[in-house]
């Protein structure tokens, strides 16, 4: 049995290095080729080598992502969340910031965003917020940004124009999408609450709030949803993020996954830090991860993490491979 | 008193408590289409969200009026809230962000467009001066917001709704998932016929419309003729003109022939005392109809005349559900 494992294991590496070597030796051809038209002036075996060059970055770029998003979920939906640090106003403020960059990213892939929780601050920013973000492959890319973001800035917000650093902790969620995997909830485990502000409802007061929060009792777990326009879409959306919490507590328990898999808000420590922001009085973003650096904030917060996301999950890879 | 939910709903189960004769064997009419007395002169208002998108505007000229609306809303902070539990601009900035999403075609699109948008025209579903009016009337007269966009979503039904029809409450949702929990146990109330009494926008028969399916009907019965036309806009929606039959009429005056045939009652009836509709908060108070929020000197008078009435119009088994609120 074992035997036969390690043999077949044997077979398809065997199979994947003669691919890799195949597209080596290909490569190699038409740079060859692509010199040969250079130096011989031939303008049309020139652009025929130039394409199949393009083609082939193409190729190795799809592969690459193949090897980079292998992970059992990683081609699941996933819901994304982001909490203020302590700081008030001004991590509140950052916290909306991070939403907004990710927000801003889903956009750009074309990935559908709906938010489900959002607690404002008093002043300004969000206590803490989530979001659903739909899409192929959002959950392997959106692991990648888990931990605490670090900024450094000038305040906005104090009159002395002093130098703050705030932080905001990002969890991420897979939502999985086989039914039968889901953890069973018994309906009787669920605190069901509704918020009513004041005692009078009903007739009494006619209100577009109807906000839901749902308890797992045994588990403490709770959700909340306060964005959909009726309570009974509230509830529905409340119970699906209930739903990828547990499945994800429970693949946790039971798996004993990667830690950056199934960490969940609360279990993030402030010390995990993943990257920093600095706005003042330089200007640089940098993955303290993968030293990976942008000298241009802006791009970042405005969305543009691919490079951040894929230099994670490619040094991510390479890790991985040396553990074994 | 903040979380919990203290309604009382009460499904009676009046075939102990009421001695009755044989039941009449189940034959009711079949209710097919709508009844004459539907008003033919009450044209009820299209919701926002689905009138055509006819006006257009600059994304620079909405982004002001965006700014303005939420300026306006910031600038109420807890003073509704204070002086008669009120939204707060919390509350209202969610609101203003679903007039827009009812009011511009391509809402989606609008949330990501840019300072070089700023030329671009952006298809809406009324004009802007009316979009200036519309934000006005909710901070100013305090008007419903569910009025200004001409509907509610309702569990997962968006109903038309407008000046002289109530609009349904979240906690009603309830008497929808209590129907569903005891059609679900007893077959025979999933095939019988249900009345709802005092449907207003018709948000409890269409609920239980659904629930029932192809094997059941639902009578529903108002006084309001504004009611009955916007019920029957909302029935047409969800097309169950050929399950919920509409009838004018005050309570049971409307549904003598199908006396000791009901397997099912439910109501909202109007259960705040008349003394305290004048201390209500603004958008009830000044908005709302008060034909569906006034019981009386005790605000039970509606309640009685239902309960009383409610053990000879239900056959054996029949259930009663209704919702009251007491302070």
């Amino acid at each position: 049995m074992h035997a036969g494992k390690i043999s077949r294991e044997h077979g398809s590496l065997m199979g994947k290095m003669k691919e890799v070597r195949a597209f080596e030796r290909e490569l190699l051809e038409h740079i060859d080729m692509f010199k040969l038209a250079r130096e011989e002036d031939d303008a049309e075996m020139e652009s025929e080598s130039l394409k199949a060059l393009l083609r082939m970055r193409r190729n190795s770029k799809e592969k690459e992502l193949q090897a980079l998003l292998s992970g059992e979920l990683d081609s699941c939906s996933c819901y994304i969340e982001v909490q203020a640090g302590a700081g008030g106003t001004e991590s509140m403020d950052w916290a909306a910031m991070v939403m907004q960059m990710y927000k801003l990213w889903a956009q750009r892939n074309g990935y559908k965003v709906t938010v489900v929780d959002e607690m404002p601050g008093e002043i300004a920013g969000i206590k803490r917020a989530t979001i659903k973000v739909d899409g192929e492959y959002t959950f392997g890319y959106a692991k990648a940004e888990v931990g605490v973001h670090r900024l450094v800035r000038i305040s906005p917000f104090d009159s002395n124009k002093r130098r703050h650093t705030s932080f905001a902790a990002v969890a991420v969620i897979p939502i999985l999408g086989d039914e039968s995997s889901h953890v069973q909830i018994n309906e009787t485990d669920l605190r069901i609450e509704r918020f009513r502000a004041g005692g009078a409802g009903g007739q009494h007061v006619n209100t577009t709030e109807s906000a839901i929060r749902i308890v797992h009792i045994p588990t403490g777990v709770s959700a909340t949803c306060q964005n959909e326009r009726s309570q009974h879409q509230n509830k529905a959306s409340a119970m699906a993020v209930l739903q990828s919490r547990l499945d994800q507590l429970e693949m946790a328990r039971q798996a004993q996954m990667n830690a950056q898999h199934t960490q969940s808000l609360t279990d993030i420590t402030w010390g995990s830090q993943i990257r920093s922001y600095v706005l003042h009085p330089y200007r640089m973003v940098k993955d303290l991860r993968t030293n990976y650096e942008v000298s241009d904030p802006d791009s970042v917060l405005g969305g543009d993490l691919d490079g951040f996301i894929l230099s994670y999950l490619s040094a991510f890879l390479d890790k991985d491979e040396g553990d074994r | 008193m903040k979380l919990s939910f203290t309604r009382s709903c009460c499904p009676f189960n009046f075939s102990t408590s009421f001695k009755r004769s044989l039941c009449a064997n189940l034959h009711w009419p079949v209710f097919s289409s709508l009844v004459s007395s539907r008003p033919t002169s009450l044209k009820p208002q299209t919701p926002l969200f689905l009138r055509p998108a006819m006006h257009s505007a600059p994304v620079s000229d909405l982004r002001k009026w965006r700014d303005w609306a939420k300026n306006l809303a910031s600038s109420v902070g807890t003073t509704f809230l204070d002086l008669d539990n009120g939204p707060d601009s919390s509350l209202l900035c969610r609101e203003l962000k679903w007039l827009m999403e009812d009011a511009i075609e391509d809402h989606s699109l609008f949330f990501q467009m840019g300072i070089e948008h700023d030329h671009t025209n952006v298809r809406l579903r009324a004009g802007i001066e009316e979009l200036y009016n519309m934000w006005k009337q909710r901070i100013e007269e305090r008007r419903p917001f569910q009025y200004i966009v001409g509907c509610e979503h309702w569990r997962d039904l968006v109903l038309s709704v407008q000046e002289g029809v109530l609009i349904p409450r979240p906690e009603t949702e309830l008497i929808v998932d209590l129907v569903a929990d005891v059609v679900s146990e007893n077959e025979g109330l999933k095939e019988g016929l249900w009345a709802d009494l005092g449907t207003g926008s018709g948000a409890l028969a269409i609920g239980i419309g659904r629930i029932l399916g192809s094997h059941g009907a639902v009578i529903a019965t108002d006084l309001s003729p504004i009611s009955l036309s916007v019920a029957a806009f909302n029935l047409q929606r969800y097309g169950l003109q050929d399950t919920v039959e509409l009838r004018q009429g005050s309570w049971f005056k409307p549904l003598k022939d199908v006396e000791g045939k009901l397997a099912g009652i439910v109501s909202n009836p109007p259960y705040i005392p008349m003394e305290n509709i004048s201390g209500l908060q603004a958008e009830v108070g000044r908005h709302e109809p008060r034909l569906a929020l006034d019981g009386g000197p005790s605000g039970m008078d509606d309640l009685f005349h239902l309960c009383n009435g409610a053990a000879s119009m239900l056959k054996p088994s029949g259930f009663f559900i209704f919702e009251v609120w007491i302070l």
